[in-house]
């Protein structure tokens, strides 16, 4: 028997409509980096959301040292020294760093000798020996709002670190990271293992696996496919893997063929509702049949960008022309019946109705003109049609067809749903923000291929992103945002991602 | 396995698509009696009397006697005298629950135009019936319409919420129409307002049928028709749709070009409209006067016949039917079985909260049947293995 300090054995949880894990068993070493691949909905975070007892199996068992345990909340796993950095932060916005260390286990002292009260001086002076010990910088004392996402991400592998844990899990944490940091997260997840730390990784993308990672389980569909030595095995062997099938790395670029300009943004400020300028002063141009893309940081204004083009966000001054006509001042709908497709980043806040049906959803552009709806009467038969059209065109998959109700689709559909209702508008503009996040690869394949298909057909593309491996990848324009300004605009041929990188740190010469 | 089979059959019935809304509905109501049941045994009554009293007072069963010139037709009109408005109050809950907005002013709106209506038709004693009726369901319109709206606008220009908006729109309808009363309107008698021409009322009283005294309500026709029409306005129209939209992600309505605020006034105009029908309904209709400084408990049930229906137009026509047997029975009850008739409202409540426990019994539903499943799952696989061992041993031999 090897030593695992980690076995799950048998494990199977069901959600309606989908088995999440099915009979999957791994055995993690002790002191290894165990990572975790699969497309999204693959399992992987089903799995650690059960080693971190946030859900329990229907059938299977945990075992810690070789104990079997049975974990009802997170509590219990953090009482055997399993901690998790999940994907989104689980942070308290305005309290301090340390304040959200010590939470729910703060050191305690007796105010005038008798009053239970938190140790913060304490806490501080421990917080500031943790981060130095693990060359984890962090300032105590600064509130959560004021830090950047990469300075968060420490404060979590602090409050793992605080608890003592052992074991910890990180969930795709790189999603939100620029290429230094995650350089930098590299590293101190390698302090992390060299300190004996046994370290379990789920993302899907594999270079960083490559990097970083000793052993390397892959998920499909909810079953165990192989559990690989990452030195051993190719990238290209585990991306197929992970898919199932053959993946193409390289989607076929052509020549760009650019014809005339179609948007045109001319010095335009959008401010946020607390009347604080969030973009400032930006001026750019997509033409027909051009991809221009908007490298930056999360936060720094791109998202504020798409969103005063297509109406969502008031413009404060400045311009916005499309196709030659000025529609500054239109509404939402009249830029979108204009030529305005937008994929947004929020793909269940602002994408879908996530309790509507796929027809409906489908049909959220369409449904008030003819022929889906006459003198305001819906024609429900045009609504099942145009889905059945869509649902085959774009490949989405669902358990029920059109009357699925989209809350029960996987992420990678349901984004497939919107691309494809916004794509089948032929809008003169399409804006995709984030179209990739969260899918696995054989999606993402599928959605760059739909991007450069729309630019060919001589769509104007704006494509915001944070991976900057897809800005890399798709671009034919560049133009890199920090703190609300465009601080360089170039034809990505020109630029190398190193550079890009830099300019998204705010340095202006590279 | 018997009894487990029943129970799987029960949880199919909770979880199916098609039927969820209606059987989980008939659940509350059934956990409902058994409640009530155990409290009336507690107090030392039959519940089965006392359920059957509640049944004849509203004319689905005949009493044991009837005073002079009554019978079970007279009760029975009551019982629709009382259901018209009820179900009005309902639709109007509905309306704004489906896009998003709790309508708790649903008592205050129905009081401003009864009050309206009563004052500028109701006290006109020169208006022909033809006339008169027409117009008071036109200020209930109005009325309402208005007073809706105007909670709609200010959640919209000013981001007040609307239960915070409703509950003081109450206070003020209430004092104000209130100091009206007491100081030009009142019946020094009764201490409510003067009573309606009779022209004005939206129900004929004193027609024999059958040699009972019954009455003839005209609303309980209406709130038919605006049951049917709200159902096909949020399962037909464009408008409906974008309503939903709203009331379920007002985000994603905005980005496909949907106007928020103008849905937000207008589902609050229209749940306004339809508390006003209630309004006229029940002040000019149910009762014949106001009692001042007082908001009707039925802008309250209402909200248990909307849950209860499952926010469906016309699933809560049947709702409004069995709330209004518990409300409209209730002194019938009270005087035969001798419990304090406040124990309506005791049912009302309990069914609320039944209702509102329906996603949570569909949960448990779905539950049953997995674990139905994987014991089935399990029993084909031991099955499946014994086999492959037994091929195995021939195979040895």
């Amino acid at each position: 028997m090897e030593d695992y300090i980690v076995e799950m054995r048998h494990i199977t949880k069901r959600f309606p409509g989908i088995v999440a894990n099915d009979d999957v068993s791994i055995g993690i070493r002790r002191g290894e980096v165990y990572a975790l691949l699969g497309e999204n909905g693959a399992g992987k975070s089903t799995l650690m959301s059960m080693l971190f007892g946030m859900y329990e199996p229907d059938r299977g068992e945990i075992l810690i040292d070789g104990k079997k345990v049975v974990f009802h909340s997170s509590n219990d796993a953090t009482a055997h020294n399993i901690g998790m950095v999940h994907q989104h932060f689980k942070l308290v916005d305005n309290y301090t760093i340390a304040e959200n260390i010590v939470l729910g286990s703060e050191p305690m002292t007796k105010m005038f000798g008798f009053l239970p009260s938190v140790d913060m001086k304490k806490a501080n002076r421990e917080i500031a020996e943790l981060s130095k010990t693990y060359g984890l910088e962090v300032n105590p004392t600064d509130r959560i709002e004021d830090v950047p996402v990469s300075v968060r991400q420490r404060v979590e592998i602090l409050k793992m670190l605080y608890r003592k844990a052992d074991i910890m899990i990180f969930d795709e944490p790189t999603a939100v990271l620029t290429p230094q940091e995650i350089e930098f997260l590299l590293q101190i997840i390698d302090g992390l293992r060299k300190a004996g730390k046994t370290i379990i990784l789920i993302t899907h993308k594999i270079e960083e696996i490559k990097k970083i990672a000793d052993r390397c389980a892959i998920l499909y569909r909810g079953r165990l496919v192989d559990v690989l030595d990452v030195r051993t095995t190719s990238v290209q062997d585990m991306a197929n893997m992970m898919v199932g099938r053959a993946v193409d790395f390289n989607p076929h670029k052509s020549e760009p063929d650019y014809r005339g300009t179609v948007l045109k943004v001319d010095h335009m400020t959008v401010k946020n509702e607390n009347h604080f300028e969030v973009v400032k002063d930006v001026s750019f141009e997509v033409r027909s049949g051009e991809i221009f893309a908007i490298a930056g940081v999360s936060g720094n204004g791109q998202t504020e960008i798409a969103d005063a083009i297509t109406g969502m966000l008031k413009i404060d001054s400045g311009t916005v022309t499309l196709g030659g006509r000025d529609i500054t001042h239109l509404t939402i709908r009249e830029r979108a019946v204009e030529g305005v497709s937008y994929i947004p980043e929020d793909r269940h806040g602002t994408g879908v109705v996530m309790d509507f049906t796929l027809r409906d959803n489908l049909a959220l552009r369409q449904y008030y003109r003819d022929p889906f709806s006459r003198h305001g009467i819906l024609n429900f038969d045009k609504f099942q049609s145009y889905s059945e059209t869509l649902i085959d065109r774009y490949d989405i998959r669902s358990g029920q067809g059109p009357k699925t109700i989209i809350r029960s689709m996987s992420g990678g559909n349901q984004q497939k749903a919107i691309i494809g209702r916004e794509i089948e508008e032929h809008s003169k503009l399409i804006i995709f923000v984030q179209p990739t996040r969260g899918l696995d690869i054989g999606a993402i394949e599928k959605v760059h291929r739909q991007i450069l298909d729309e630019r060919d057909r001589g769509a104007a593309i704006l494509l915001i992103s944070l991976e900057l491996d897809e800005v890399m990848e798709l671009a034919d324009t560049i133009g890199v945002i920090y703190n609300g300004q465009l601080l360089k605009i170039a034809p990505a041929s020109t630029m190398t991602s190193h550079d890009v990188g830099r300019y998204m740190m705010g340095v202006k010469e590279a | 396995m018997n009894t487990k089979k029943k129970g799987r059959w029960l949880a199919n019935l909770l979880n199916s698509e098609k039927y969820s809304s209606f059987t989980v509905s008939v659940l509350a109501i059934i956990l409902t009696l058994i409640t009530a049941s155990v409290l009336l045994l507690l107090m030392g009554k039959n519940p089965l009397v006392a359920f059957r009293s509640f049944l004849q007072g509203c004319g689905f069963l005949p009493k044991a006697n009837y005073g002079g010139g009554s019978g079970m037709l007279s009760d029975l009109t009551d019982f629709l005298n009382y259901l018209a408005p009820m179900l009005l109050a309902a639709l109007a809950f509905i309306v704004g629950f489906k896009a998003g907005l709790f309508n708790i002013g649903i008592a205050g709106q129905m009081l401003l135009s009864g009050f309206v209506a009563t004052i500028v038709i109701g006290y006109n004693k020169n208006l022909p019936a033809g006339v008169a009726k027409p117009l008071v369901l036109i200020i209930g319109i109005v009325v309402g319409g208005l007073a809706g709206a105007l909670i709609g606008f200010l959640k919209y220009k000013f981001n007040i919420h609307e239960v915070v908006s409703t509950i003081m729109v109450n206070y003020i309808i209430s004092y104000l129409t209130g100091f009206f009363i007491n100081n030009k309107f009142v019946d020094m008698l009764t201490r409510t307002s003067r009573v309606c021409a009779p022209a004005a009322r939206l129900t004929l009283t004193n027609i024999q049928i059958g040699g009972v005294n019954c009455k003839i309500p005209f609303g309980i026709l209406i709130a038919i028709i605006m049951a049917i029409v709200v159902q096909f306005i949020f399962d037909r129209t464009a408008f409906g749709f974008e309503l939903k939209a709203v009331g379920q992600n007002k985000n994603c309505a905005k980005y496909i070009g949907v106007s928020v605020g103008k849905s937000l006034v207008a589902s609050m105009a229209f749940s306004g409209i339809l508390a006003g029908l209630a309004g006229v309904t029940y002040y000019l209709g149910y009762t014949n006067t106001i009692i001042p400084k007082t908001l009707v408990g039925m802008g309250y049930d209402s909200i248990a016949v909307a849950l209860l229906g499952n926010s469906s137009p016309v699933g809560s026509i049947f709702a409004a039917i069995v709330v209004t047997v518990f409300q409209q029975g209730a002194n019938y009850m009270s005087s035969a079985v001798g419990v304090a008739k406040e124990i309506a409202s005791l049912i009302t409540g309990i069914l609320l909260l039944y209702a509102s426990c329906g996603g949570y019994m569909k949960g448990l539903a779905r539950g049953v049947i997995q674990k139905d499943l994987d014991r089935e799952a399990e029993a084909k696989r031991a099955a499946s293995h014994k086999e492959d061992a037994g091929q195995g041993k021939e195979g040895e031999r």
